[in-house]
């Protein structure tokens, strides 16, 4: 089985301000290290390539240092690694980087599974996992909380919906996203590290890729563009209510209300289950 | 000796000196955590609780107190472990958490000043935010400054950095007869005369009250990557130990953990470790100011455990990673304390040397005594934290069964050169193990100190050497 | 195509421009500053930088869409069984209004089986139009025939722009409907704003909520945007109905799927209070155990969990997990309801990150109340059974 876990270069920190005057990003130090719901991603693929033999790459998009991350997944376990690295490929928008690491994976050959982590910590939008699925053509799922079984010709697994649980047979090849908690990640092996110290990482440029036209790519290949930043408003209120414990109580149903926490629940049919559950729990517990 | 009964005049009398009723807590608005501290085996209600707000307060206390014979018991959040802040003679309860104001950070002299009443996590939070660092890192975060230094705490990186007491320059102090003094300074050396403040340092509140403390702070390490490192076996885990600390890498700190401990932790969290391959984990701490540095201390050390037979060696180095491992590792004696219906503590250490023998005795009297053990602790500087824990043991065997581990532990210890605790203290619970390994001339010498600063023995009464 | 230039003689202090570039692409190489990589074309150095030492050029211009070809704005009807997803209200209600600056048509978009009855609820809402696919084929959520229907439309009707629901099924959806449209998607918007040129500013967070980014989609069509459940309002039902349902037929061979559902497995209410919504704490001000009950009661009634801090999981009245503090676990609900909590700093170590944080208290001096964004200072047991009855009365209503 041939496996393919998409990994991505994100900063060390969250801690990004926007200074309110000059609109000057301020990023807190420039570490960098594996966008952390990648790591369950590897785990996933480790775990099947320990059960069903195969091999396990990695693919990343980025600056040379990138190849980091590609190395910390060699410590954990995974086979071989692609850097796809260009000044050309900057500035993309989610279309533009699905499109170049679709064309990434296609310069690498035929994968049975590739694997995503849910999203990025930087750019939060958990959405390059389904374009990269529309450009290969192949079927993917999104939100897989387990892996049920592993056969010869495709792969089942849960997906979480609000509510329930979809148990799913997905042919291969095909994309899974997974869940962050999926499998607690290992850690990086030291003796790993060493072992692969020499090990080559494949570093290809729009050169190597079948499509070269350069419109496709980075940010002429990017419909969205972003117009600014700026910082989000500040969420430092206080408020003290004090009054009779019926005022108390009133206020606070109505500011329950405009925060939207008694709007009916995920699934439309109101948050009556819940209710149902929990009452439920009170009776068994009474009786 | 007697003390005078606790009565309303002195009621009334600490209520007109505070001015504010609710400083001053007597009866049932006592709640029921000021009559025991962590570890709830000393109980005993003070008959006023007294949150202060100054030295000046304290003084007053202190000196009425004096005057009428009342035992006065000072108290920070209540975290120790030996029953140290239990007032024993009941009296007056001197609360000090109110008294929670950092008062300097002095950037030319490299030292804080703070009321003991900051809590440590709060304290380390602050400096780390000046790019400066308080090294001592005892397990309990929520315990105050003033705690710390009253058992002179130690933590987990006291491998490379030491002690509470190697950062404490210098304490104000309120000594039981009411008087304001200073003992030490922003000094970096001090050689005038004998150290009061030493002696201050480690005396669980039974020499004068802690006030004020000038702390020395180091400037922060930028990289902390940690080895988790399974071995086949416990013993070779802790035989590697001393190796460490022959290879002089020097590691901020070196735990041992189990597997029945960490799936302790894991229960108790409902997080899961992220690693199972072993019975048996150092688990090895590095900073430095780059990661090529850290980089560069940990190989040798890494290399080490894989030449002494190491499974493999795992690495954390982010932060993600080290919550992992380290809010486990945090979660220890709650989980622990979760898995059992009672339990009560040992705090040997030993010579680092040792470490590996102490812990092979600790597993070997589980099945001498008949009764469950857990341990975990801080092997690189050789304080081991051993709990004795009751399961389903009746009142009797329980009783029994505790004291003869506990006094075959500590004389074991004692045969290794050790001491009865390393860092949580002597207090009120481990009194008769003190005076069983301490030579004769140490005891009459404590006593008599104690004597030349409290003669009326108002503070604290109960403690440490007390007969 | 658009490019940066980087002229090295107007500048002054390489490493000061340098230090600029919030994505650290920018390198000195043999004395020249060189743009690698890494850069996301903020054109940080253009604004920020000595002036003119990086120039930004845009040089042949591609050719501009006919954006008039394009018309009116569509929400994709969210749903599972049938059961339609608040959201998708939520999302007509921002079209109305974002069509009322451009005088578009509302359209719904609806696939799915036997979902004809449950169509005509969307006229009480103001589409103007409900596109209705009603397949056995899209029964169940599968990728591949809901995104080829999901194209047969945009293909007929060619909207302007396209608003989904960012659920389990959207937040899928949608970007492999972008791809395959080769356009534009932004995730999680919080604002939309209509201009008149057609173009949707999109404004969502970054970074973790520390930055927002104002993105918009100048030269594609349709312009795509996904949008969190509880972020915009909810429209008032209508009693009448207006606009017209209509059904739409795609062929067979393009329903095909590589996905096939096995089963569907009702999930267990949520077990673990790290990852609940909406919290319930009970603190010491809770005077015996039995009074759990109605805080129980309180969190399910807001679909949440009960939680204590630790003298309460010490007096054995609440297990151990549900223990939120230092020593216990670490909570970041969106909404938690501390109830009669001190607020030792114990606990607050494994809460303070909660978004929206109520505390009541009959202590005006609690800590807690540092806090909490909401401090209500009185009696758990007149104000708890209080908004526990408005709840119920909610429900009923």
């Amino acid at each position: 089985m041939k496996i393919l876990v998409c990994i991505k270069q994100v900063p060390e920190s969250n801690r990004v301000e926007v200074d309110p005057v000059t609109g000057v990003l301020k990023r807190d130090g420039a570490a960098s290290k594996m966008n952390p719901y990648d790591l369950y991603a590897i785990e996933t693929a480790l775990r099947i390539r320990e059960e069903k033999g195969g091999t396990v790459q990695v693919i990343s998009m980025g600056p040379p240092q990138a190849q980091q991350v590609i190395r910390e997944a060699f410590a954990m376990g995974a086979d071989g690694g692609v850097l796809l690295s260009d000044r050309k490929f900057g500035g993309a928008d989610v279309l533009a980087t699905s499109y170049t690491i679709a064309q990434g994976i296609r310069a690498c050959g035929e994968f049975d599974l590739i694997l995503c982590g849910k999203q990025t910590t930087d750019g939060d939008t958990a959405q390059v996992g389904a374009e990269i699925s529309e450009w290969l053509k192949i079927p993917s799922v999104a939100n897989v909380t387990r892996i049920q079984k592993v056969e010869n010709d495709g792969i089942t697994v849960a997906m979480d919906l609000p509510g329930e649980l979809e148990i799913v047979k997905v042919k291969y090849p095909c994309l899974l996203s997974v869940d962050k908690d999926i499998f607690q990640p290992r850690l990086p092996s030291y003796v790993r590290k060493m072992n692969t110290k020499d090990r080559e990482i494949k570093v290809l440029s729009l050169a190597d890729m079948e499509d070269r036209d350069e419109k496709h790519y980075g940010l002429n290949g990017s419909p969205t563009q972003v117009q600014k930043i700026f910082p989000p408003a500040s969420n430092d209120r206080k408020e003290t209510w004090e009054g009779s414990g019926e005022e108390l109580a009133d206020r606070l149903f109505i500011r329950l209300g405009e925060l939207k926490f008694l709007a009916p629940g995920p699934q439309g049919g109101g948050n009556s289950e819940l209710v149902a559950a929990a009452a439920g729990e009170k009776d068994r517990r009474e009786s | 000796m007697g003390y005078k009964k606790f009565d309303e005049q002195d009621l009334a009398y600490l209520k007109e000196l505070i001015r504010d009723e609710e400083r001053v807590l007597a009866g049932n608005e006592i709640n029921e955590e000021y009559s025991h501290d962590e570890l709830s085996g000393t109980s005993s209600y003070p008959d006023v609780v007294i949150k202060v707000k100054s030295a000046g307060e304290i003084s007053e206390i202190m000196k009425y107190a004096g005057k009428h014979r009342i035992p006065v018991t000072p108290r920070g959040a209540g975290t120790g472990l030996v029953g140290a802040s239990v007032a024993m003679e009941h009296g007056i309860m001197v609360d000090t958490t109110l008294m929670n104001h950092i008062l300097e950070l002095d950037e030319d002299n490299l030292t804080i000043t703070v009321e003991p009443g900051v809590l440590l996590m709060e304290l380390a939070a602050y400096v780390e935010e000046h790019d400066l660092f308080y090294p001592p890192d005892p397990g309990e975060k929520s315990a105050t400054i003033g705690g710390n230094i009253s058992t002179n705490a130690g933590g987990m990186r006291a491998v490379k950095y030491g002690v509470t007491r190697d950062y404490v320059m210098g304490l104000e102090v309120v000594l039981p007869d009411g008087k304001i003094t200073w003992f030490g300074g922003k000094v970096v050396k001090n050689s005038s005369g004998y150290d009061l403040k030493d002696l201050m340092i480690g005396s669980e509140g039974t020499l004068g009250f802690i006030t004020k403390a000038i702390l020395k702070l180091l400037p922060l390490p930028k990289k902390i990557i940690s080895l988790l490192v399974p071995f086949p076996s416990l013993q070779k885990a802790i035989d590697t130990v001393p190796e460490i600390i022959r290879s002089k890498a020097l590691p901020t700190a070196v735990e041992f953990m189990q597997r029945e401990v960490i799936e302790d932790a894991e229960e108790y969290l409902g997080k899961s470790f992220p690693d199972k391959q072993s019975d048996a984990y150092l688990l090895l701490k590095f900073d430095g100011n780059t990661t090529e540095e850290v980089e560069r201390l940990y190989d040798r050390v890494a290399r080490l455990c894989l030449e002494q037979g190491a499974l493999d060696v795992l690495i954390s180095d982010t932060e993600e990673r080290e919550e992992s491992i380290w809010k486990a590792r945090g979660a220890f004696l709650e989980a622990i304390k979760g898995s059992t219906t009672y339990m009560d503590e040992v705090d040997m250490v030993v010579p680092r040397s040792h470490v590996n023998e102490m812990v092979t005795y600790l597993h070997s009297i589980q099945k001498e005594v008949e009764i469950r053990i857990k341990s975990f602790g801080h092997a690189g500087d050789g304080n081991l934290h051993a709990y004795v824990l009751r399961d389903g043991l009746s009142d009797e065997v329980w009783e029994q069964r505790m004291h003869e581990a506990m006094e075959k532990i500590y004389q074991k210890a004692r045969k290794l050169g050790g001491q009865v605790s390393g860092e949580h203290g002597i207090g009120f619970a481990k009194k008769p193990y003190l005076k069983e390994s301490l030579p004769e001339a140490s005891l009459r010498l404590m006593n008599g100190i104690k004597k030349v600063f409290d003669p009326e023995n108002i503070l604290n009464p109960h403690k440490i050497s007390e007969e | 195509m658009a490019k940066l230039i980087v002229h090295q003689d107007k500048i002054p202090d390489p490493q000061k421009l340098i230090a600029l570039c919030p994505f650290g692409a920018m390198e000195e190489q043999d004395g020249k500053v060189v743009i690698g990589s890494g850069c996301r074309m903020c054109r940080m150095c253009v604004k920020k930088g000595p002036q003119g030492a990086v120039e930004y050029i845009e040089e042949e211009e591609g050719p501009k869409i006919d954006k008039s070809a394009w018309k009116g704005i569509v929400v994709y009807v969210d749903h599972v069984d049938g059961d339609i997803h608040p959201v998708t209200y939520e999302l007509i209600g921002k079209a109305r209004e974002l069509a009322g600056v451009t005088k578009e048509p509302v359209y719904a978009l609806f696939m799915g089986q036997g979902i004809s009855e449950k169509s005509r609820e969307l006229l009480h809402y103001g589409t103007d139009q409900v596109y209705v696919y009603d397949e056995p084929e899209l029964a169940r959520f599968q990728i591949e025939p809901y995104t080829a229907v999901f194209e047969d439309f945009i293909r007929k009707v060619r909207p302007s722009t396209v608003l989904v629901g960012a659920t389990t099924v959207g937040r899928q959806l949608a970007p492999r409907v972008a791809a395959r449209m080769k356009t534009g998607l932004t995730a999680d918007c919080t604002v939309l704003e209509m201009n008149a040129d057609t173009d949707l500013s999109q404004i969502r967070p970054a970074f973790g909520g520390n930055i927002m980014a104002h993105i918009k989609t100048p030269n594609h069509r349709p312009q795509m945007a996904t949008v969190r459940y509880k972020v915009m309002n909810a429209p008032e039902r209508m009693e009448e109905v207006s606009g017209e349902i209509v059904p739409c037929k795609i062929s067979r061979e393009k329903l095909g799927s590589h996905v096939e559902v096995l089963d569907i497995v009702r999930k267990e209410k949520e077990k673990f209070i790290e990852n609940a919504d909406v919290l319930v704490v009970a603190g010491r001000g809770v005077k015996k155990a039995e009074d759990l009950d109605m805080l129980r009661e309180l969190a399910g009634l807001l679909g949440g969990q009960l939680a204590c801090t630790r003298p309460l999981a010490e007096a054995g009245w609440l297990d151990a997990k549900y223990q939120i503090g230092l020593s216990g676990r670490t909570v970041r609900p969106k909404l938690m309801i501390t109830v009669g909590v001190s607020g030792a700093i114990q606990f607050v170590a494994g809460m303070n990150h909660a978004d929206h944080i109520f505390a009541v208290n009959k202590d005006p001096k609690a800590p807690v109340f540092k806090t909490a964004h909401y401090c209500l200072v009185g009696d758990l047991y007149e104000i708890i059974p209080r908004l526990i009855e408005k709840l119920k009365g909610k429900r009923g209503a």
